[in-house]
C-alpha cells in the first residue's frame, strides 16, 4: 500500500519554505516530488527598474550566505558588458573575500550536518569557529553578512598591513580547528554511521542530472568552475579540486572539509602575493546593448547570471540560476529508496537555499498534474470564455 | 575505529572562559570601518544629488526649500536604509559619512528619520565621484 506524505511548506525540519511530497511504502520512499514557489520575491523584475550600481546591492540580497557569490557573478557580467578591466589588486581582494565566504559557508554547513545527524555539540563548535571568519569579514568590509565589497570595476575597500596580519593569525587558529573537525568527522563512529550510505548518488546520475558543487564532486566528478573556466585570479592561484568517491552524505562532508583546507591555502597565497596598485577603476553609468553570461563557483555550486543591456543605465534582463536549483533533480534521485528519517539529512546535504532558487512560477493542473506556463492573453481568453454565457448581475454587491 | 573522539574536547571546555560577552552591560567594539548609519555634514554638501541617485534603497531625499536662497533639505529615511555606504562612495566632497552606532532600533519607524536644512556649500569637489 502506498501513501503520500507531504513535508513542508512549513515544517520543523526545513529552514525555508519548500514542499516535498513523498510516496512511501512503509518507511521507504518510492517517489518524491519537489514543489517550489513559496518564496518567490520578484527580484528579477525589480532588477530591471534599478541602475547598474543599485543592482549590486539587490543581487547581494538574493542570499545571505552566498551574498558575495551573487554580487561577484553579477559584477563580472557587468564588467564584461562595459568592457572594463579591474586592477589586479582589486581582483585579489575580491577573490580573498570569496574564499573567506566559502570558509564560513562550509563551516556553517558542517554545523548543519552535525545538527541534522543529532550531533549538536559539533554544530555549536563549528558555528563558534565560524565567528572568527565573520569577524575577519567585518574588519575587511564593515559588515558581517552583506559585505558590499564589490563595485563595478573593482572593490570598494583596500586592505592594510594590520588587517593582513590579523587574517593570517586567525587563519592558523582556523586551520588547527579544521584539522580537529577532519579527525572527528572521519573517526567519531556514531557520526560516521549516521552519514555513510545515506542519499547515494552515482557518478553517472550526478552527471545526467546536472548536479553542481560539492554534491557533484562527492560523486567523483572533478568539476569546478574555478578550474574549468577560471575567473578573477583563479588561473594564477594553485589549488586542487576536492572530490570523494562514496557519493553519499559522508562524501559530501569529506569534500567540504577538504575544500576548507584548500581555501586556507588560497587565502594564504592571496595575502602573501597581494600586488600593489589601485583597487578599482571608474565605471561608466551606461552599458552598450549586449548580453552576457557570467559563471561563478559559489560554495554550494555553480552560479549563473545572464545579463542583457539595452544601452541605458538599467539592465533589460537579469536572470539568476542559483546552485540549489541545479541540485533539485539530483535530490529527488537521492531521496528515492531511502528512509523518511533521512529526508532532512539528504536535503540539508545539498545545502539548500530556497530564497536563492525561487525564480520562476508555473501553473499546475490539479486534475492531470500537467504543468504549463500561461501567458496573459490566454488568461484573458479563458476569463472571457467563462463570463460569455453568464447573465450580468446588474446590482451586484461588494462582498465586504 | 575509536570510541569517544569527542570526549577530550568536551572536558577541555569545562575549564575555558566563555566565548561570549555580557552584552547589554559589556559591549564589543566595532571595527574601524564599520558601516553604521549615514549622516550628512551639511557644510560640505554641494547638492549634486549623487547619493540620492545611487541609493539602492531610495532612502535619501533632497528637496529644495528655496531655490533663490539655495536652501535645501535632506532627509535620510533610516527605516529604509540598508547600510551599504554607497552614498559615502558616491559623494564627491566627503559630505556623507557613516557612524559606528549599531543599536538603532526604535518602536516607531518615523523616529528613525534624520533631517538637515542647509544652504548649499560652494566646495570644489576634490575628485570626481568614483562611480558616476
Amino acid at each position: 500500500m502506498k501513501f503520500q506524505i507531504p513535508i513542508g511548506p512549513q515544517h520543523p525540519a526545513l529552514k525555508e519554505p519548500i514542499s516535498l511530497r513523498m510516496t512511501v511504502e512503509g518507511e521507504i520512499i518510492r517517489d518524491a516530488d519537489i514543489r517550489l514557489g513559496y518564496n518567490h520575491r520578484g527580484l528579477e523584475k525589480l532588477a530591471e527598474q534599478k541602475t547598474w550600481i543599485q543592482n549590486i546591492y539587490l543581487t547581494e540580497r538574493i542570499c545571505g550566505i552566498c551574498s558575495h557569490s551573487h554580487t561577484t557573478c553579477y559584477v563580472q557580467g557587468v564588467e564584461k558588458l562595459m568592457e572594463l578591466e579591474p586592477p589586479k589588486r582589486g581582483l585579489y581582494i575580491r577573490t580573498l573575500v570569496a574564499e573567506l565566504e566559502r570558509v564560513h559557508s562550509h563551516l556553517l554547513w558542517l554545523g548543519v550536518a552535525g545538527h541534522e545527524a543529532g550531533f549538536d555539540s559539533f554544530f555549536m563548535y563549528t558555528w563558534r569557529d565560524r565567528e572568527i571568519v565573520m569577524d575577519i569579514l567585518e574588519i575587511i568590509t564593515g559588515n558581517r553578512v552583506h559585505y558590499g565589497i564589490n563595485t563595478i570595476g573593482g572593490v570598494r575597500r583596500d586592505l592594510d598591513e594590520q588587517q593582513i596580519k590579523h587574517i593570517l593569525d586567525s587563519l592558523s587558529v582556523l586551520r588547527q580547528r579544521s584539522e580537529y573537525y577532519k579527525h572527528l568527522g572521519t573517526n567519531e563512529p556514531s557520526f560516521v554511521a549516521r552519514l555513510a550510505g545515506v542519499g547515494y548518488l552515482s557518478r553517472e546520475d550526478a552527471i545526467a542530472l546536472c548536479a553542481v558543487g560539492p554534491t557533484l564532486r562527492a560523486s567523483g566528478v572533478p568539476m569546478d568552475v574555478r578550474k574549468d573556466d577560471p575567473y578573477a585570479v583563479y588561473d594564477e592561484v594553485p589549488f586542487e579540486v576536492c572530490t570523494a568517491e562514496t557519493g553519499d552524505v559522508l562524501g559530501r562532508t569529506v569534500v567540504r572539509i577538504k575544500e576548507l583546507f584548500q581555501c586556507y591555502n588560497i587565502i594564504e597565497y592571496l595575502l602573501k602575493n597581494l600586488p600593489s596598485g589601485p583597487v578599482a577603476v571608474r565605471a561608466p553609468r551606461r552599458a552598450k546593448p549586449n548580453e552576457v553570461v557570467s559563471r561563478y563557483e559559489a560554495p554550494r555550486g555553480e552560479n549563473i547570471h545572464y545579463i542583457k543591456s539595452n544601452g541605458t543605465d538599467k539592465p533589460e534582463r537579469l536572470k539568476v540560476r542559483a546552485p540549489t536549483l541545479g541540485n533539485y533533480a539530483a535530490t529527488i534521485k537521492m531521496l528515492k529508496n531511502g528512509f523518511i528519517a533521512d529526508v532532512p539529512l539528504i536535503f540539508a546535504a545539498i545545502d539548500p537555499c530556497i530564497c536563492c532558487a525561487e525564480r520562476a512560477v508555473s501553473l499546475v493542473d490539479a486534475r492531470t498534474g500537467q504543468e504549463k506556463i500561461i501567458v496573459m492573453n490566454d488568461l484573458k481568453r479563458l476569463s472571457r470564455r467563462l463570463s460569455a454565457g453568464n447573465i450580468r448581475k446588474r446590482e451586484a454587491e461588494w462582498p465586504l | 575505529m575509536k570510541i569517544g573522539v569527542f570526549i577530550p574536547e568536551l572536558l577541555r571546555h569545562l575549564f575555558k572562559k566563555p566565548a561570549t560577552v555580557d552584552y547589554p552591560f559589556q559591549k564589543l567594539e566595532v571595527p574601524k570601518d564599520f558601516r553604521g548609519s549615514p549622516y550628512l555634514r551639511p557644510e560640505l554638501c554641494i547638492v549634486c544629488r549623487a547619493c540620492e541617485r545611487d541609493c539602492p534603497a531610495e532612502a535619501i531625499e533632497i528637496t529644495a526649500i528655496n531655490e533663490a536662497e539655495k536652501r535645501f533639505r535632506m532627509v535620510i529615511h533610516n527605516d529604509r536604509c540598508i547600510h551599504c555606504a554607497q552614498c559615502v562612495d558616491s559623494c564627491p566632497t566627503e559630505a556623507m559619512l557613516m557612524d559606528t552606532r549599531f543599536e538603532i532600533s526604535d518602536y516607531d519607524r518615523h523616529n528613525l528619520k534624520m533631517e538637515w536644512e542647509y544652504i548649499r556649500a560652494v566646495v570644489k569637489p576634490k575628485s570626481e565621484p568614483k562611480t558616476s
